[in-house]
């Protein structure tokens, strides 16, 4: 690339002989860092955190999960058994009228099927019963279809470059990691938790301190809280009725000894006269030995009681197996050997009490680093483990049923049981509506999968990288909304939502990885070879010695280290070398003396490149290595010149940001800044000028501007679909922009602005649009809006048909666009009303028919389907595609485009969170001029920046009017001045002075109207716009008489039943407030639903009018002397009726008015 | 008429002409006839354009309205458009403006059968009459390479491509459409007089009279060679920036340049879409001028007048 080479060469700019900025500036000896991070993107992509965790679930965990479950035995007959052997996932492909068919991505997302694949496990099962079983192998079963994510390892997309792609159809630059379900494209979003099998520190809901531990194994999943409540210490475990103190536990786990757990605790003698109210509980309790503790445990009044009962057992043994498997399952517990467990808890209690003396070491649940992200990979095992058990157990069930049967016939074949439906229906339906329920993990979540916003591609993109929160939304505190420090280089700080979400839902940025799980064993081995002393051999007093530090794996304590530093580096000198996992991290932590090893999966880190002393490992010869293609970001990681860092890891490091900020206490260094934005906040150039939620505010835009989706977007049949005519690439870029492909696809269009007032019609940032550049294409859209129809089936073998449309009479106009197959033709120009479709259904669908002839014409009734566009508008049939459902249904698709021009009232943005409507349209001649002929596109309020502070918007204003003077495209990454990733306004100027404009970029205008010069310089120059979608077309509305709503007889809401506008409550306050009833008379009786009644006046009940007689009746009296008519609201009829059917009377009381 | 007259008689002064471009300058008249002008130019100099497409055959990537809007665009050679009629009041047709006196037909017939990707070009539009054809820029002073300037391009193909359509081009303004306007740039500006005063000039030293003139961001003035005097070598690459003056003002000297718009001068610059000659563009609009004028002096004492003026009429005669 062009760029890096002026940066490190000096001779090239002396040729070039244009920027001087860079012969000014001193001369780079640093290297230049910044290839690193297209290279990142190349190997990593987008999207990888998706691929890696759906790859490692196809690769490893779907293994571990059948391994774990792998035996299917009758319990009636235990010589009849099916093992599982293996299981692997084969080429997404359907069975189509018995013939297996390859699946591609695209096909699946035209004829609405799911992208899925075989899931084939190898077994060996029994025939036969009774013990005559004999045992056979099958190879190749199918258990089920396993829905397979776009470019992971299962995909046909995956490593096949741009032509492969395109012959299948496929757009180049879409990122993939998510699912194309019944034709849908669903994402599962990242979701934020808190971490599992890890101490955390808080106080509960009345301000005491606690201890939790949320347990996550293969096999439990539970809750442990210890907490100090009024001076003593309990457990909270929700298989028990009440809190357990937590002396009684200790003692029920074999530490009898009041002592050895005071030991355990420290020397301090704060902890132990903290621990002395609980001990003195325990000794009231007279509990002494392990078994008077069980069996306190055992009792009624602690023990909930069991779901089913196994039958009378042991005394104590139900207590102890609860505190074996349940309680903090995370440690394990081997041949009833509870000391860990037990070092576990006064480890607990410890930090807890260092909470309770110092409440700085309180953890904090909103940091980053005791945060992990589920992935797709994750949460699709948990379901998959949930749908394989269930079948295991359907199986088994249907088994033993048969088994219990008494006269069996044929032989028994077990491998017939599993039916495969089961898992490929329940991944197939979880996945299309986003509801986990997985009642074996106690899980009920709503809302995980979103279709794939395809309204512009970095919309895709962003959603792609979209975390979603742990908590429920409508909470009201500050605290997990606010944007976290530790959040740095890890989140984009910019791009959240606004409103109710606001800081809850995140978006990862750039260089961020998302970790999987990793093996433990070999790190915990490794570990006891670097000298920590087993847990097992210690001693109670031993554990907390102030000269060594505790050693932590995954949440699990493995023991202790004398000296942790020099561990610590030993670690990772060995992560560097490759010798243990790139993504394990090392992170000391002085304050609780401890060493955190970490290697567990949803961790977010990120590369740093490695400084020796505040020397970057990373020297000019491997960037021309890298330059020249004979380097890859990989051997960059395996040389041991980059490293992932977690955020807690983080901790132990000094980070400079630029090598030449490096001290010799640096420990790494950034490989660019910009990386800490996102994909939505790279697209702003100058982000770091901006007041930041303008940037905010750019994020949620940028998802909503037109332009182009995808290079496959006329190929794609989405439900509705934006599309710019000329979108431009921004004069502006960023690097962000050209790393995932922004360039490429972009949403939006460089317009002149000229920052002006104009005509008044532009207040409260409404912008001027120039007619001319409206005719010659700016802001020209399409869109593009799929209608669907299917020719149904019936259960009495009928089916809907399409007939040949009329070609005279009555509705011969409306069907003027249909072929003669009945189908609108595409190229053909669609009214409002028209027919697209002229389908016939049969009107008896439900009993059968008799006649073998099939059914005369007579038997159909129309049933064809209008195009209901805006009125006066006209579109275009733009495709039409025919294809068989699911159900072997014909079914066709139909898109209709509608090419739009902007218009008064339509929404456009800058990229600077500037957004406005378009206030009026003004022909080119009253446009203002500069004396070069430049006119502009727009024109847009000053009033728009002083309280915005969008000074980025200015500069790219400059450096938009710079680049197109010089013909070469400006840059305005994130904090790219230095490293030269963003040209500075200095340079700009210089640029725009010598291409003969001022400066400042202010221009001498004169006005279109009189032809005098302005009073003032006008700021002119280009900026990049984006159509937003909101359009008025789409939303214009209404209405005189129309439709009413049947029960209340009162106009219908909303512009799509064509309904009123309300005069609502306020409304209507106001105008009682200014007396105008016959106003209020009119609004709310006479256009809304009067109603004439009959009264009585004896009773006061409501009468009817009987038509015969010509009188009203009153049906309470049963005559109709004392009737009155009346007017009142339909609305207030129905409510008198309403009383009256729930036994209250409403009477009326007529007087003469 | 009563009262003094005002009447003056505007100079043309013609500087540079070529097919396309014109620059000249107007003198002794006021702003709003340069403005008069500049906006008939932009806006009522009529043209002819493609302004109804049907089409055949469009298996191409662009949809059917992309491509009738790219084929309005293109501009047509339209020296006949100040003779050819108005569409909507040609008598020859009854409205639907598809007679000779009122349009041109084109048709636009190509199909790729090659591997290659072929450029549909304003070149393979074909014109009923000779005399309104897509506007050829191949023009041997533009320096391009004539072999490859292929015209302007519509639509690309690939093979099996097709696209066969009619289309239809009327006169029209640029009022209606920017694609009837046949001015690209059409504008003007004051000319400037420059005034140094130089006894003042002589205060300076070389370096400062040397910051001075680099202080402009266009070449308006220089430093004599011979005499090292501050001269004026181009008053109108002026922008009326200021910069000069400013910089005389932190030098302490104010006074020292003194620049003025000349009031009654305008240096106008024009350049076609190449539908009509830039020399022609200029003429037409005088017509269109003179013809708009025209129209208020022949209902000038007439009834309607006043209803088409209501007051103003009034005016125009005196009262």
């Amino acid at each position: 690339m062009g760029y890096d080479s002026t940066m490190s060469n000096t001779t090239d700019d002396l040729s070039h002989g244009i920027d001087k900025q860079h012969l000014a500036s001193p001369i780079k000896n640093l290297v230049d860092k910044y290839q690193l991070v297209p290279e990142f993107l190349k190997v990593r992509g987008l999207v990888k955190q998706h691929l890696d965790s759906f790859n490692y679930f196809v690769k490893t965990d779907i293994k571990k999960i059948v391994r774990a479950n792998q035996e299917i035995r009758s319990i009636l007959d235990p010589n009849i058994y099916l093992r599982y052997r293996d299981v692997h996932i084969g080429e997404p492909s359907m069975i189509f009228d018995a013939v297996t068919e390859k699946l591609c991505p695209q096909k699946c997302r035209l004829s609405d099927l799911t992208y899925a694949a075989p899931i084939y496990v190898t077994i060996d099962y029994t025939t036969g019963s009774h013990g005559q079983t004999s045992v056979s192998t099958k190879k190749n079963v199918v258990i089920g279809r396993m829905p397979i994510m776009l470019r992971s390892s299962c995909c046909v997309l995956y490593g096949k470059d741009e032509d492969e792609l395109a012959r299948l159809g496929e757009c180049p630059l879409d990122p993939g990691g998510y699912f194309v379900i019944k034709g849908t494209e669903k994402v599962i979003l990242i979701q934020e938790q808190l971490s599992k099998n890890r101490i955390i520190i808080d106080t509960d809901k009345k301000g005491c301190v606690q201890a939790s531990v949320t347990s996550s194994t293969e096999k439990t999943k539970s809750k442990t809280v210890i907490k100090m409540e009024k001076e003593k210490i309990y457990l909270e475990l929700n298989m028990f009725k009440t809190k357990v103190p937590i002396m009684v536990v200790m003692k029920a786990m074999g530490m009898e000894s009041d002592q050895e757990v005071v030991q355990m605790l420290g020397r301090d003698p704060r902890f132990s006269s903290l621990l002395l109210p609980s001990i003195e509980e325990c000794a009231d309790l007279k509990l002494y030995t392990q078994h008077q503790a069980l069996e306190f445990l055992e009792s009624d009044k602690m023990l909930k009681m069991p779901l089913y009962s196994t039958g009378p057992v042991e005394k104590g043994a139900r207590a102890l197996s609860i505190l074996r498997d349940i309680f903090l399952a995370n440690v394990p517990v081997h041949h009833h050997n509870f000391r860990k467990k037990c070092i576990y808890v006064a480890v607990m209690m410890r930090r807890m009490m260092e909470a309770i003396l110092n409440k700085d070491a309180m953890d904090d649940k909103d940091y980053v680093g005791n945060k992990r992200l589920e992935l797709s990979g994750q949460l699709l095992s948990l379901l998959f483990e949930d749908l394989f058990k269930t079948m295991n157990d359907e199986a088994r069930k249907s088994v033993d049923t048969l088994l219990a049967r008494p006269s069996r016939s044929s032989r028994l074949d077990i491998s017939q049981y599993i039916v495969k439906d089961s898992i490929t229906v329940g991944l197939e339906r979880t996945l299309s509506t986003g509801n986990w329920d997985v009642k074996r993990f106690r899980m009920h979540r709503k809302g995980m999968t979103q279709v794939v916003a395809r309204l512009s591609y970095i919309g895709s993109l962003g959603h792609m990288t979209k975390i979603s929160p742990q908590f429920e939304k409508s909470r009201k505190v500050s605290g997990p909304r606010a944007l976290q420090p530790s959040q740095f280089g890890m989140l984009c700080p910019c791009d959240t939502p606004e409103g109710e979400a606001c800081g809850l839902v995140k978006n990862l940025a750039l260089m961020t990885h998302v970790t999987t799980d990793e093996d433990e064993r070999p790190i915990m081995s490794l570990c006891y070879c670097l000298g920590v002393e087993d847990l097992e051999q210690l001693s109670a007093e031993e554990l907390h010695m102030p000269t060594s530090y505790l050693i932590t794996l995954n949440g699990l304590i493995l023991g202790k280290h004398k000296s942790p530093q020099r561990f610590a580096i030993a670690m990772r000198k060995l992560r560097r070398a490759g010798k243990i996992g790139e993504f394990v991290s090392i992170f000391v932590n002085e304050k609780q003396r401890c060493v955190y090893i970490a290697s567990d999966g949803g961790r977010v880190c990120r590369p740093l490149v490695i400084a020796d002393k505040g020397i970057s490992r990373i020297k000019e010869h491997h960037m021309r290595e890298l330059r020249d293609g004979v380097r890859d970001f990989d051997s960059f990681l395996k040389d041991g010149l980059i490293e992932y860092l977690d955020v807690n890891e983080e901790n132990n490091t000094l980070i400079a940001l630029y090598e030449k900020e490096a001290t010799p206490e640096t420990t790494h260094i950034e490989i660019e800044p910009f990386t800490i934005l996102g994909v939505c906040a790279g697209l702003i150039p100058y982000p770091h000028h901006n007041q930041s939620p303008r940037n905010t505010y750019q994020c949620a835009m940028g998802k909503q501007a037109m332009g182009n989706i995808a290079y496959n977007q006329l190929n794609r049949m989405d439900g509705l679909l934006y599309l710019l005519v000329y979108p431009q690439r921004p004069l502006l870029t960023t690097r962000t922009i050209e790393l995932v492909g922004y360039d490429k696809l972009g949403a939006g269009q460089n317009a002149t602005v000229a920052v002006m007032s104009y005509s008044g019609y532009d207040i409260e940032d409404a912008i001027v649009m120039n007619k001319s550049s409206l005719d010659r294409g700016f802001g020209r859209c399409i869109v593009m809006k799929k209608y669907s129809a299917v020719c149904q089936k019936y259960e009495n073998g009928t089916s809907d048909r399409i007939i040949k449309p009329q070609r005279q009479g009555y509705e011969a106009d409306r069907m003027q666009i249909l072929d003669n197959d009945g189908i609108a033709a595409p190229g053909e120009i669609i009214r409002p009303h028209d027919i697209y479709i002229n389908k016939e259904s049969p009107t008896v669908t439900r009993t059968p028919i008799t006649s073998p002839m099939g059914l005369p014409d007579s038997a159909y009734k129309p049933n064809r389907q209008t195009y209901k566009g805006p009125e006066g508008e006209t579109a275009v049939v733009d495709r039409v595609a025919l294809y068989s459902d699911k159900n072997n249904n014909l079914s066709i698709k139909f898109m209709i485009r509608h090419t739009r021009r902007p218009e008064l009232g339509d929404k456009f943005s800058s990229r600077h969170g500037q957004k406005g409507v378009c206030g009026t349209i003004v022909q080119q001649e009253d446009f203002p001029f500069s004396e070069r002929g430049i006119c502009p596109d727009l024109i847009m309020n000053p009033h728009g920046f002083p309280s915005r502070m969008t000074v980025g918007k200015m500069i790219e204003l400059l450096g938009g009017k710079a680049g197109v003077s010089c013909g070469r495209f400006h840059y305005g990454s994130a904090f790219g001045e230095p490293s030269g990733h963003a040209d500075t306004v200095d340079a700009i100027s210089e640029t725009l002075v010598k291409h003969g404009f001022s400066y400042s970029g202010k221009d001498f205008i004169y006005s279109g109207i009189t032809g005098m010069p302005l009073q003032a310089y006008i700021f002119m120059g280009p900026i990049y716009y984006q159509k937003l979608k909101h359009m008025v077309l789409d939303k214009m509305h209404a209405r005189g008489s129309g439709p009413r709503v049947m029960m209340t007889r009162q106009p219908t809401e909303g512009r799509s039943r064509n309904g009123g506008l309300r005069v609502g409550e306020m409304e209507r306050d106001c105008l009682i407030a200014y007396g105008a009833s016959m106003l209020i008379y009119e609004r709310l009786m006479v256009s809304s639903d009067p109603f004439e009644v009959q009264v009585c006046r004896k009773c006061g009940l409501l009468g009817y009018y009987n038509h015969k007689l010509k009188t009203g009746i009153c049906s309470m009296c049963k005559n109709g002397e004392n009737i009155s008519t009346m007017k009142l609201p339909y609305a207030c009829k129905l409510l008198f009726q309403e009383l009256q059917s729930m036994n209250i009377v409403p009477r009326l009381k007529l007087a003469e008015a | 008429m009563e009262g003094a007259s005002y009447q003056r008689f505007p100079r043309v002064k013609i500087r540079e002409v070529k097919d396309d471009y014109m620059k000249f300058e107007l003198r002794d008249t006021d702003a709003s006839i340069a403005n008069a002008l500049r906006r008939i130019m932009i806006a009522e100099v009529p043209t002819i354009a493609i302004d109804l497409v049907e089409i055949e055959v469009n298996s191409s990537v662009l949809n059917d309205e992309f491509i009738s809007h790219r084929l309005g665009l293109i501009p047509l050679t339209s020296e006949r458009a100040m003779s050819m009629r108005f569409s909507r009041d040609c008598d020859a047709c009854d409205g639907d403006g598809q007679c000779e006196y009122c349009s041109v037909e084109f048709y636009l017939r190509v199909k790729c059968l090659s591997d290659q990707t072929l450029d549909v070009t304003s070149k393979d539009l074909l014109s009923s009459d000779h005399t309104v054809v897509p506007v050829d820029y191949s023009d041997a002073s533009s320096g391009f390479d004539n072999s490859t300037n292929k015209g302007i391009i519509i639509v690309k193909l690939r093979r099996g491509q097709e696209l066969r359509l009619r289309a239809i081009a009327r006169k029209g303004i640029g009022k209606d459409h920017a694609k009837w306007s046949p001015a690209a740039t059409v504008t003007f500006m004051y000319e400037p007089e420059i005034y140094i005063n130089e006894d003042m000039m002589e205060t300076l030293s070389l370096e400062e009279k040397k910051e001075l003139v680099e202080s402009s961001p266009t070449k308006v003035f220089d430093i004599d060679p011979e005499n090292k005097q501050v001269i004026v070598v181009d008053p109108e690459a002026y922008t009326y920036d200021d910069e000069v003056l400013k910089k005389a003002e932190a030098m302490g000297k104010p006074g020292l340049v003194e620049i003025h718009a000349k009031e009654d001068s305008f240096i106008f610059t024009v350049e076609t879409t190449g539908a009509v000659k830039a020399s022609q563009l200029v003429l037409n609009a005088i017509d269109v001028l003179k013809q708009k004028l025209d129209a208020v002096r022949l209902s000038d004492d007439t009834v309607e007048a006043d209803d088409q003026f209501g007051e103003l009429g009034a005016h125009m005669r005196g009262g």
